[in-house]
């Protein structure tokens, strides 16, 4: 369980987290939507210790992340996947999946090999294992980007608009991989611009507005004109985003 | 007005004992600068305030103060405190330290040239410090820092011929010895001076090269 | 027995040495500010014969000991020529020359900077070269070589050091002699490296102030 409570962020005069509550729970999809701005991104990155937290806190699996040895716990616990893909450039996509295993988890070598060509297998990269990021294209550095987390076996996947850079064709190809991914029951908690993907996947949907939380409700609720969409900042920002 | 530089023929040979002994003087120097260089430059970088004075300090010193002071200082001095080093070690030493703080500067760079967007991927997947400057940090720093080393080592071979102020037989000492046996200054140190254009071109070209096979699959955009 | 009483003597010897440091170390600098600038420009007009001579002997300045330029002048000019050169005359023309090739590096890469819009926008005006050289480029490629220059000033400042070894009484020369007199190397060279040390501060400082001056104006011509 992820248990975040209370926290706030503050850059400067600027608050970009207001006091925000939420928990996730295993097997659970989560999107969080909102305008930019609004602290999505902040969240996620307060969540795997990117940022500090001037205010409340944050707990997963029991291991608070403002102490040092319950931060390196939690980061094991979830996988983090960029919206600039930050792939290590000096190492094969291979590389890039085995370097955690082998160094945190201390797999052996040839174990970690393998169960890194069965991920790029299943993103179907196995081709690509010896090639390096400078040599792929934007929607395959992504999905070896998604492999490297799942490598680590998390128990949380953390996604921070991981198809943003991406034009719609590699968009596409790497929202099948989370759908399926979210079908096979791995915890999500995704920050998203993608509102029909996350409609279709999640089952839980979060609406951030000003660093403060909307609205949490069920998928479908969100969605209801009785449930979010009755908050008329959701309202607006949904019409906008349907352009 | 005489010019008579094919007399030095017989002299070939003390040139290239000399040489020898630069390179070898040059190469563990070298070794010793990168190694200083790497930890002086991670000091720099570090979170500790303290950390971070120490190795600025020391850089300032080594970059503001001559090099045949350094080495003056420490040839003279050492003796003083009970270290016992002959003329040669001395020379790697005062070059080490001096090289350390050119490289220190040159690794700091390519450390603050560093995607911070990969290094918070290698902290997120839970990497201890040590692993991600072993794994992440350094290697990149290397790759992209390669050519001004060259630039640095270049540097160092010019500066190891102050070395024969303190009677070291390196290519400037030897040759030195054969400008006084041969009463041919001009031609000995003309040759000599083409001889250090042509070791430093060779080092630039080597530098030029190690850095194209290094980054031959990273290129600048991998975001 | 060792004398190791230092005197108001010795530091009279010592502010002595420096004097002559940084009277030859100006000296050089303006006269390879004003050799290098040349140079530079000869470049800029495309002078046949002559652009691609200095740039030749600047790489031969650049990548060669000036241990080595120094004893080529001192003892190889007088025995090629025929006459006589005293340490001050051969350390004068040693440092100015190799002074004149770094500032000839910068002073091409400070025009190059000045972007080809500016070249053009002058030429469409009517302004012929020279006076494009003067209003446009030179302005903006003085503030551009200021940050390079320092650290060439700074490191020229280090250089003279080497005049003592052809015996010209600069600092170092005297604190060899303190040296060897008092047997307090510690004390000797920690002095001597001191007072380097300030200078090439001094120098730095000046420098930046006068970058600070330069962009300033630059700036307010951007209106």
């Amino acid at each position: 369980m992820i248990e975040i409570d209370g926290v706030i962020k503050r850059y400067g005069a600027n608050t970009v987290l207001d006091g925000v509550d939420l928990r996730i729970a295993p097997g659970e999809v989560v999107s969080i939507l909102g305008a930019s701005g609004s602290g999505k991104s902040t969240l996620i990155r307060c969540i795997n210790g990117l940022e500090r937290t001037d205010g409340g806190t944050i707990v997963v699996d029991g291991n608070r992340i403002d102490d040092p040895k319950g931060l390196q716990r939690a980061r094991r616990c979830c996988g983090t996947v960029f919206q600039s893909f930050n792939l290590y450039p000096h190492l094969t996509a291979l590389q890039n999946i085995t370097l955690a295993p082998t160094e945190v988890l201390k797999t052996p070598r040839r174990q970690a090999d393998d169960e890194a060509r069965v991920l790029l297998a299943a993103v179907g990269l196995e081709e690509r294992a010896g090639a390096y990021p400078a040599q792929l294209s934007g929607g395959q550095r992504q999905r070896v980007g998604i492999c490297r987390a799942l490598a680590m076996k998390p128990r949380y996947l953390l996604l921070d608009e991981v198809t943003s850079a991406l034009d719609p064709e590699m968009t596409a190809d790497v929202l099948a991989i989370l759908a399926r991914l979210a079908a096979d029951g791995t915890t999500m908690l995704f920050v998203t611009h993608e509102i029909d993907f996350a409609r279709q996947i999640s089952s839980r949907i979060v609406f951030l507005d000003q660093g403060r939380l909307l609205a949490d409700l069920p998928t479908g609720e969100f969605f209801a004109p009785d449930g979010g969409l009755a908050q008329p900042r959701i309202a607006q920002f949904l019409s906008k985003m349907k352009k | 007005m005489t010019f008579d530089p094919l007399s030095l023929a017989p002299y070939l040979g003390d040139f290239l004992a000399g040489a020898r002994l630069s390179a070898l003087a040059c190469a563990l120097a070298l070794a010793g600068a990168l190694a200083l260089g790497i930890v002086v430059a991670l000091m720099r970088t570090a979170a500790s305030p303290l950390a971070r004075r120490c190795a600025g300090a020391y850089v300032d010193v080594f970059r503001n103060v001559p090099f045949i002071v350094q080495l003056f200082f420490l040839f003279y001095g050492l003796p003083e405190i009970g270290l016992e080093l002959d003329a040669f070690g001395t020379g790697v030493l005062a070059l080490a330290l001096a090289g350390g703080a050119f490289t220190s500067d040159v690794i700091r760079s390519g450390i603050l040239a560093l995607d911070p967007g990969v290094l918070e991927a290698a902290q997120v997947s839970g990497l201890p410090r040590l692993a991600i400057y072993r794994r992440i940090v350094l290697p990149i720093a290397l790759r992209t820092t390669i050519r001004p080393l060259g630039s640095v080592f270049v540097n160092l071979i010019l500066t190891s011929s102050i070395l024969s102020a303190i009677t070291i037989n390196e290519l400037t000492g030897s040759a030195k010895i054969v400008a006084s046996d041969t009463f041919q200054p001009f031609e000995v140190y003309a040759l000599l001076l083409l001889l250090y254009v042509a070791m430093t071109w060779l080092v630039s070209l080597a530098a030029g090269a190690l850095h194209r096979r290094l980054n031959r699959h990273v290129a600048g955009d991998v975001a | 027995m060792h004398d190791t009483g230092f005197t108001h003597h010795d530091l009279v010897l010592l502010l002595q040495g420096l004097g002559v440091s940084v009277g030859l170390f100006t000296a050089t600098t303006i006269i390879g500010l004003a050799l290098g600038t040349g140079w530079a420009l000869l470049r800029y007009y495309r002078a046949p014969l002559l652009a691609p001579a200095v740039a030749f002997l600047a790489e031969l300045l650049k990548n060669s000991p000036v241990l080595v330029q120094l004893f080529l002048v001192f003892f190889g000019l007088p025995v090629l020529l025929e006459t006589d050169l005293t340490p001050v005359e051969a350390a004068l023309i040693t440092l100015s020359g190799n002074t004149a090739a770094f500032v000839y590096v910068i002073a091409v890469s400070a025009i190059e900077s000045v972007g080809r819009e500016q070249l053009e926008t002058a030429r469409v005006f009517g302004l012929g070269r020279w006076q494009t050289l003067r209003r446009v480029v030179a302005p903006q490629a003085a503030a551009f070589g200021v940050g390079p220059l320092t650290g060439l000033l700074v490191n020229q400042l280090q250089v003279t050091s080497l005049i003592s070894v052809i015996g010209v009484v600069d600092l170092t020369k005297a604190g060899a002699i303190l040296n060897v007199r008092t047997l307090a190397p510690f004390v000797v060279w920690t002095a001597v490296g001191l007072l380097y040390y300030l200078v090439a501060r001094l120098i730095a400082w000046s420098c930046s102030r006068l970058e600070t001056r330069l962009r300033a104006h630059s700036q307010w011509k951007g209106l």
